[in-house]
């Protein structure tokens, strides 16, 4: 066998496998909690719709809280493989860039300000936080050189900054608390209707993203390639920059910012099948979703019988894949 | 990104006279903040009151919330800014500060710990608990940055790494524990509201220890001249920056658990203080505890006065204030590089 084939082998099995992970952890998610579902309830549940109580339980909470946990990881690691390309900074990702906290701050502050707001409009004022925090944190960074140091200091800095506004408003509103466990980022309590809300946008940025892969694989050779190639490259460029905008803005309206997704998903799916856009793209929703997914499962059981956000669970996971990224520092230019 | 400027060392600034005038702010800023807040009080009432001699009504709230709060504010910000020159020394990284290399945080989780799962444990405690905090996670960061080559950079993003574990676990507490979610969040943001005399006396003991950093700051100096320098004029470097390090984490750990985890006074004081006087540590130390005593007063003075009977967190404001100047430092480096 020669090494293209052994890669597409390689490739072929990869997908297999995070497929079938992912389907298991579907039917794992919709049948662990508070109320145990037995996992043979929950396949007959697809095929034969009867009106039992753990249906009911099935269709209007377990089923749409394991969708949203699949869009909102696919979502923000597509986001964070989109950064990553553009800026070509190993730690770019919807959370360094102070893109989740921009997108928090709006929504929060939306809802306090506006209460009767639309739940519709929560995701363009998340868009427009997000775009808002992307740019800040880029303007300043990028000033003389990006390093992947910069970078990071510069987010942490404006992460500093809007969160703190986002808990100076939640202070002066009645529903601190609630607004605190959606801070952190959970996915429990979501119904059809948040579904609804980020299907469009999650979707459609992930399938135009597939569509631009191509264009990102060659922009990551280099610009001036690029150029020669004849890619329009600052097309491409704010193609990519509304995408991330448009992804980790609606995961953000919908589930909070869940953090740490962007960050490490992009890196492993790198090793797993190499630096080809076209397939990081799609392997990142994949593998992002498994990530939620499963990280959705685990939040269940830190708190027990309490459930726990969902981003308190990928925090701990990717804080320390971040300081495993810092540690090799040679992978990072410096 | 070097901390000794060379330019400013040279820079001819009384550091006697500048001492004099920060002091002379600080004292105006005392008498403001002991009037701001969702009761006015004037001036001249603050004056009788504190002289013992004024019939005014105001004389109970003076003494038992302004006045412990002004003594809070003036210790912890100094303690924090001291620490964090200190730490911008030993680490020879002008980015190093107890929030961004994760110490803070490493407190925080260790004082909520503290306060949500023994809430009857003395308050003696408090303080300790944070103080091992700090240490573990000072530790932990040493140990990450010691097997890398403890490069300035990698040293930020270990802190930084850090930081998000132990934010993720009072995140945890908070979410476990609802009950006690808002003294939570208070330590998330820091502040010193509900703060008085007994937070005073867990913060006094900071004191010798931030004069014993004061008394090592021609060490301080040598060791800016970098390793071999250091190394060649006799010093124990390694010995040295341990003790250093020590000292700073103990006084960040009692301002912690005074006041919870407030950023950016650790690291916008002591720049701030470096353009003012250079970087000789006997002066910059003190003029860095006074710029950092009059930022956290400050804070919390308008945390207190801009949306009276609402008080803002002085953690807030410091962020909201210290975070662009970070940028902005951020920016410099950049251009200079």
């Amino acid at each position: 066998m020669n090494r293209a084939s052994k890669q597409k082998v390689t490739i072929y099995l990869t997908a297999f496998i995070g497929i079938i992970l992912l389907l298991i952890g579907v039917v794992l998610s919709i049948s662990v909690g508070a109320a145990d579902i037995k996992a043979q309830t929950v396949l007959h549940s697809f095929i034969d719709w009867d009106e039992s109580k753990e249906q009911v339980i099935i269709r209007t909470l377990r089923l749409p809280r394991a969708v949203i946990g699949v869009l909102v990881g696919a979502s923000l690691a597509v986001a964070g493989a989109l950064m990553q390309a553009i800026t070509k900074n190993a730690l770019a990702s919807p959370q360094v860039f102070g893109v989740n906290a921009g997108a928090s701050l709006f929504v929060v502050s939306s809802l306090v300000l506006f209460p009767g707001l639309s739940s519709a409009s929560l995701v363009y004022a998340a868009f427009l936080g997000a775009a808002l925090g992307g740019v800040i944190v880029y303007s300043f960074a990028s000033g003389g050189g990006m390093t992947p140091v910069k970078l990071a200091l510069a987010g942490m800095a404006v992460h500093f900054f809007l969160s703190s506004l986002t808990q100076g408003v939640v202070l002066f509103s009645d529903q601190g608390k609630d607004a605190l466990y959606w801070m952190v980022g959970a996915i429990n309590g979501k119904s059809w209707t948040h579904v609804e809300l980020m299907l469009p946008w999650s979707l459609g940025g992930l399938i135009l993203a597939a569509a631009l892969s191509r264009s990102i694989s060659v922009l990551v050779l280099g610009e001036s390639l690029a150029q020669g190639l004849g890619q329009k490259v600052t097309q491409i460029r704010i193609l990519a920059g509304l995408l991330v905008i448009v992804l980790a803005g609606a995961s953000v309206a919908v589930a909070g910012p869940v953090g740490f997704v962007g960050l490490i998903v992009p890196h492993i799916v790198k090793k797993l099948v190499g630096g080809d856009y076209r397939r990081i793209i799609p392997f990142s929703a994949l593998f992002g979703a498994l990530l939620v997914v499963y990280a959705d499962i685990l939040s269940r059981f830190i708190a027990y019988p309490f459930e726990s956000p969902v981003g308190i669970v990928t925090a701990l996971i990717g804080a320390p894949f971040f300081l495993y990224l810092a540690k090799q520092g040679r992978g990072i230019k410096q | 990104m070097r901390i000794t400027e060379q330019t400013t060392l040279n820079k001819k600034r009384r550091p006697l006279v500048l001492l004099f005038i920060l002091t002379l702010l600080l004292l105006l800023l005392s008498a403001v903040s002991l009037g701001v807040g969702a009761v006015y009080i004037s001036p001249l009432d603050i004056i009788t009151d504190l002289m013992g001699t004024g019939a005014s009504s105001h004389a109970f709230i003076i003494q038992e919330y302004r006045l412990p709060r002004l003594y809070i504010a003036m210790i912890a910000g100094a303690g924090l800014a001291t620490a964090g020159a200190v730490l911008q020394g030993i680490l020879r990284n002008p980015l190093a500060s107890p929030d961004v290399i994760g110490v803070t945080k490493g407190a925080g989780l260790a004082a909520v710990i503290v306060i949500v799962l023994f809430p009857d444990s003395p308050v003696f405690w408090l303080p300790v608990s944070a103080f091992l905090g700090a240490a573990a996670a000072a530790a932990a960061l040493m140990l990450f940055a010691h097997k890398n080559g403890v490069k300035p950079a990698t040293l930020a993003l270990i802190g930084i790494a850090l930081g998000a574990i132990f934010q993720a676990g009072i995140e945890y507490f908070m979410i476990k524990f609802p009950d006690d979610v808002n003294s939570t969040l208070l330590w998330l943001a820091g502040s010193l509201w509900g703060r008085g005399w007994e937070q005073v006396w867990m913060l006094l003991p900071s004191v010798p220890f931030a004069i014993a950093l004061w008394l090592l700051s021609a060490k301080l100096d040598i060791l800016n001249l970098g390793d071999d320098l250091a190394i060649g004029l006799g010093q124990k470097t390694k010995q040295l920056r341990y003790v250093l390090l020590t000292l700073s984490v103990i006084i960040i750990g009692m301002c912690v658990a005074a006041i919870g985890s407030i950023g950016f006074i650790g690291l916008i004081a002591p720049h701030v203080a470096r353009k003012l006087t250079g970087s000789r540590h006997k002066f910059l130390l003190p003029v860095s505890a006074l710029i950092g005593a009059l930022f956290l007063l400050a804070a919390d003075s308008l945390g207190r006065g801009l949306f009276p009977p609402i008080e803002i967190p002085a953690g807030i404001v410091t962020a909201v204030i210290g975070a662009p100047y970070f940028l902005y430092l951020l920016r410099r480096e950049g251009k200079k590089a």
